[in-house]
């Protein structure tokens, strides 16, 4: 490994429509199981989640935005880092990925009390696939036994593959093209995007630098690496945004 | 009172040659590979390297053991006058019929191991972890745990894993040691999927 | 030494200290663990070469172009074709985990194969003067719609029924001002990839009831009160007063007076929900025939198949004259009510679907017979409604059917007795030899003129991952558009306006969808419906309660959602056969607790 990157994705809010691929994708590449029937939204398992959210105004006047929300990447203070007793989660100096490791997990779900964006998921059940359906599992992704917890590690299984090709080359440097994680290959509006944020030449970090970007939470200070961006007032003020135009009344 | 400390002895005793003796003995069971593939004949006879069967493809994964292709490249036919040669034809050429080998080296799922990683950045060779494969005339006995399902190989042979040989086991304490060596620590996801 | 129980127990003892120095248990309790993780059940994923082969996805006529990672043969993940000048890559939820489906537990797995060809032939051959043989395709503009329009010339009385189809096709490119009266643009509508690389070009102005997808992304989103559509229309066009329309449409005056001014820029587009809509006549006034409205582009059919039976729609045929109707349901498509298809069957009609779900019309035939299941699927896909050009696509299978499956092209062919052939052969064989067009090769993205090709390639490349496209030549006029309006009752004894807003197909969807419905609430799924909270309240209907929706048709149990973002008096419902059959088109209904 070479310099140090920090991965990291900006979400354009104005472009998503909510469709819900990015979902999709991540249940495929992450062999994500089905949940039984008798589940809702509090038990399901969506590394990545679509939200809809909206003006809080009464119709006509109501508008609504989806904010697909994923492991923020906390790169400061990692909160669920701090608290696991297992040491089953860690921040990945090289990448700054912040990896989950099941296998190390013992369910005790601190880290889901701790994360402040709810974005770890709790497998209640053993993973059933529907009969021949197992035949469609990716192998670059291990399917998790119930009692563990798991999140979005930015499609570590493609990083690896990544690697592969690289090595095979006789290169430690991974080509970046290689590296795309499944929901921002699945985009189709092209909402999000997927990069280096210490690469100045990269799409996300220019993106990150935007005025009319911003991140979840900012003030409780864990430094994310998910940048969301809208230039839409109402949607800025519903993440505890600050104004673009610097005049802003909720910084903490 | 002595006749209690006799009984708490002999049912230590009991206990410590179960536990050290008997019960390496009776851990594993012996399964045997399909075909009793000799790697010294196709290594001296055919000039076979290691990479000739166990290969690398273009985006770096590797083949491991080689699928039946590889073997009716040139078994199409028999090529000696062997009776384990003509039961392999017999049984899995001619029905095409893949062979279901016995991995010694298989790793739980969770486990990512590069083997282009090791070979062409770390140049590592073959015999290092899988010790002289190469030379055997036989495949060694394939001795499983029936508990984990993990072969003897993985957790080293000696039980108590104290008086391993050098690079005995392929358990992750084993790659770490290794590791650990060559100043190269990786998060857990490096070597984890 | 005496065996008393103390010194039983001290032998015990012993032993249990002794095994606690052994590694005997210590390797017991790492076994255990284990074989927990591995015990029979916790599927392991497969091994094998990692290899990539494309196809078109079938699971509506978008036809996007899909790459597939196969492990050992078997597709574990599909992705769009970047280079792909109609589909850029884009996939939607639905086609991303369509690999899945061949798996479903809800698959078709049966059907009287033999008990149905016995019933057909009868019925056939014992029909009386006037009983016609119907073919319903729900996916008209395949080759196998061509060999069913064969099949229905060669045989006496026999007839091709589609739903109501549109001869134009839309090019979104060359639109600067789309009006679009509930067409799910941005969310169903079209070609996906092909929508979102066009969308910077276009101001949309989305005119519809609830708050879709397209309504949220568009530029200005008209809120009207249901059925109002045509007065939009006509405010638009300035040949009613905005103060007016405003009144009648719910919609306050400056933003119609926006919408009028962001129409002045440009070509414009009126879209509309149902393709067959009266609201698309207003192209012509528009000035967008020959422009964004065009000619719907066909690639080339052998002359001996242009003895075909034209298609006709539903509701032209008489009553109680259908014998013998088969439904090609293989593809999810159009559904029509089985309200406007029973008056249409004979007494004793024999109705046989060609399905992979149980939800669609097997609910309402004597039988369904399985089909093949996208990406099982060997057929071709007919254009989208925005494929401009002429195109020629080819699904190739990824995998061989799980279970035992009809054909439904072969059935019909051997039925009307027209001699085995293979059609998608004979089709690129004339494209071929018409030499016009270019073939694009997915593997590599090359475009090669199909001249430079011979014809066994070009097969080759068809089936191995490339497309047939033409855009050479004047676009032309579509027809004259005068679709008509069904006419459908007005309900007024029911207090809800139905409409639908998911753009359902029926037919199979992956399990995972649940991950968009039940496990996110992002998406209606089939069993609920949405209400405004003031409806929810009036009905004493809580959030998620189970409930009834009734029409006038029947009734069905569903779940009830409150969404402040559905207007009051109308209930939002995510589509599908069973609701379509309900509520046909202008559908009214009651939601109550169950």
């Amino acid at each position: 490994m070479t310099a140090h990157k920090r991965y990291g994705m900006s979400i354009d809010i104005d472009k998503c429509n909510g469709c819900g691929a990015c979902m999709m994708a991540c249940a495929v590449e992450n062999n994500i199981p089905p949940v039984p029937e008798s589940a809702n939204d509090r038990k399901g398992i969506t590394w990545i989640r679509v939200y809809k959210t909206d003006n809080h105004r009464a119709y006509p006047d109501r508008r609504t935005a989806f904010v697909p929300v994923l492991c923020q990447q906390c790169g400061h203070d990692t909160p669920c880092v701090h608290v696991c007793p297992q040491q089953a989660v860690d921040v990945d100096p090289e990448t700054g990925i912040v990896g989950q490791m099941p296998e190390r997990c013992l369910g005790c779900r601190y880290c889901m009390v701790a994360c402040p964006y709810h974005a770890r998921y709790f497998n209640w059940w053993d993973p059933v696939w529907p009969a021949g359906m197992e035949k469609t599992l990716n192998p670059n992704v291990a399917p998790r036994m119930r009692g563990v917890v798991e999140k979005c590690n930015f499609c570590h299984g493609r990083w690896h593959a990544a690697q592969q090709k690289a090595a095979a080359a006789g290169i430690r440097e991974i080509d970046a093209a290689d590296y795309i994680p499944a929901c921002v290959e699945a985009c189709p509006t092209g909402a999000l995007r997927f990069g280096d944020l210490n690469d100045p030449s990269t799409e996300v970090a220019r993106d990150a630098a935007l005025p009319e970007s911003f991140r979840l939470l900012e003030k409780i200070g864990t430094q994310p690496k998910i940048y969301y961006r809208s230039r839409r007032d109402w949607v800025r003020e519903i993440a505890s945004a600050p104004r673009p135009d610097g005049k802003d009344q909720h910084r903490g | 009172m002595i006749g209690g400390k006799i009984a708490f002895a002999s049912g230590m005793l009991l206990a410590l040659a179960g536990g050290w003796i008997a019960f390496p003995r009776i851990l594993y069971r012996t399964r045997p590979q399909p075909v009793d593939f000799s790697h010294k004949i196709h290594a001296e006879k055919a000039g076979a390297k290691c990479e000739d069967c166990h290969a690398f493809r273009d985006d770096g994964t590797y083949a491991g053991i080689p699928t039946l292709d590889r073997c009716t490249s040139c078994h199409a036919a028999a090529m000696g006058a062997t009776a384990e040669e003509k039961s392999f034809i017999d049984n899995y050429v001619t029905p095409n019929r893949e062979p279901q080998w016995l991995s010694y080296a298989r790793q739980p799922e969770n486990v990512y191991f590069s083997h282009v990683a090791h070979v062409k950045l770390g140049k590592v060779k073959c015999e290092r972890c899988h010790g002289n494969e190469g030379g055997s005339a036989n495949l060694r006995p394939f001795q499983v745990d029936p508990i984990s399902g993990y072969s003897r190989d993985i957790w080293g042979r000696p039980v108590n894993r104290i008086a391993l040989r050098n690079e005995g086991g392929m358990k992750m304490d084993d790659c770490v040691d290794c590791h650990r060596r060559q100043g190269l620590e990786y998060s857990c996801l490096g070597c984890h999927k | 030494m005496t065996t008393t129980r103390r010194n039983l127990f001290k032998f015990v003892g012993g032993g249990a200290m002794g095994a606690l120095l052994t590694p005997a248990p210590w390797r017991l309790i790492t076994d255990t663990a284990l074989w927990s993780e591995n015990w029979p059940g916790i599927p392991r994923p497969a091994r094998g070469e990692i290899t990539t082969r494309f196809t078109h996805c079938t699971l509506c006529p978008a036809g996007c172009a899909v790459r597939a990672r196969c492990v050992a043969g078997q597709p574990v993940s599909l992705t769009g074709v970047n280079p792909h000048p109609i589909s850029r890559g884009a996939l939607c939820p639905w086609g991303i985990a369509g690999h899945q489906l061949p798996y479903h537990p809800a698959r078709v797995r049966q059907g009287p194969m033999r008990e149905a060809i016995a019933a057909i032939e009868r019925a056939i051959r014992k029909r009386s003067a006037g009983e016609r043989v119907a073919v319903l395709d729900l996916r008209p503009g395949r080759t196998v719609s061509w060999t069913y329009r064969r099949a229905m010339a060669a045989l006496d009385g026999g007839l091709y029924v589609t739903p109501p189809q549109s001869a134009y096709a839309i090019d979104l490119a060359a639109a600067k001002t789309v009006v679009s009266f509930g067409a799910p643009l941005f969310d169903g509508w079209g070609t996906p990839g092909n929508v979102f690389a066009a969308r910077t070009n276009f101001r949309l102005i989305q005119v519809e009831p609830v708050e879709s997808r397209s309504a949220a992304l568009a530029d200005i989103w008209l809120p009207i009160r249901p059925g109002t559509e045509a007065v939009i229309a006509l405010a638009l066009a300035g040949e009613i007063a905005v103060a007016e329309a405003a009144r009648v449409t719910g919609v306050d005056e400056k933003t119609l007076g926006a919408a009028k001014e962001a129409m002045a820029g440009g070509p414009v587009l009126a879209l509309a929900a149902d393709p067959a809509s009266p609201l698309m006549n207003w192209n012509a006034k528009l000035g967008a025939l020959g422009h964004t409205v065009v000619a719907r582009r066909e690639s080339p059919v052998p002359d001996t198949w242009k003895k075909a039976a034209p298609a006709t729609q539903m509701a032209a045929a008489t009553d109680g004259t259908i014998r013998v109707l088969l439904i090609d349901e293989s593809l999810p498509g159009g559904y029509i009510p089985w309200s406007e298809i029973a008056p249409k069957l004979a007494p004793d009609a024999v109705v046989v679907a060609f399905t992979s779900s149980s939800e669609g019309y097997a609910r309402h035939a004597q039988c369904a017979l399985p089909t093949a299941v996208y990406p099982e699927t060997a057929e071709d896909v007919g254009p989208a409604i925005d494929t401009v050009a002429a195109v020629f696509r080819i699904s190739t299978p990824l995998i061989a059917a799980v279970v035992p499956v009809v054909n439904p092209g072969q059935f019909v062919s051997r039925i009307a007795g027209l001699p085995p052939s293979d059609a998608l052969r004979e089709r690129a064989d004339v494209i071929h030899k018409a030499g016009s067009g270019m073939l694009i090769g997915y593997a590599d993205g090359k475009s090669t003129p199909v001249k430079a090709v011979t014809a066994d390639d070009f097969w080759k490349t068809l089936n191995q991952g490339g497309c047939w496209m033409d855009s050479t030549g004047k676009q032309t006029l579509p027809g004259k558009l005068e679709f008509t309006a069904s006419a459908e009752p007005a309900q007024d004894e029911l207090p809800l306006t139905v409409v639908a807003t998911e753009p359902r197909r029926g037919g199979l969807e992956s399990t995972l969808l649940s991950k968009l419905e039940r496990e996110s609430n992002l998406r209606l799924s089939a069993d609920r419906v949405a209400l405004s909270p003031v409806d929810a309240r009036a009905g004493g209907i809580e959030n998620g309660a189970r409930c009834v929706f009734e029409t006038a048709r029947g009734r069905l149990s569903v779940a009830a959602m409150i969404d402040a973002a559905v207007p009051v008096g109308v209930v939002e419902v995510a589509g599908g056969p069973r609701v379509a059959d309900l509520c046909g088109a202008n559908g009214r209904a009651r939601v109550v607790r169950a």
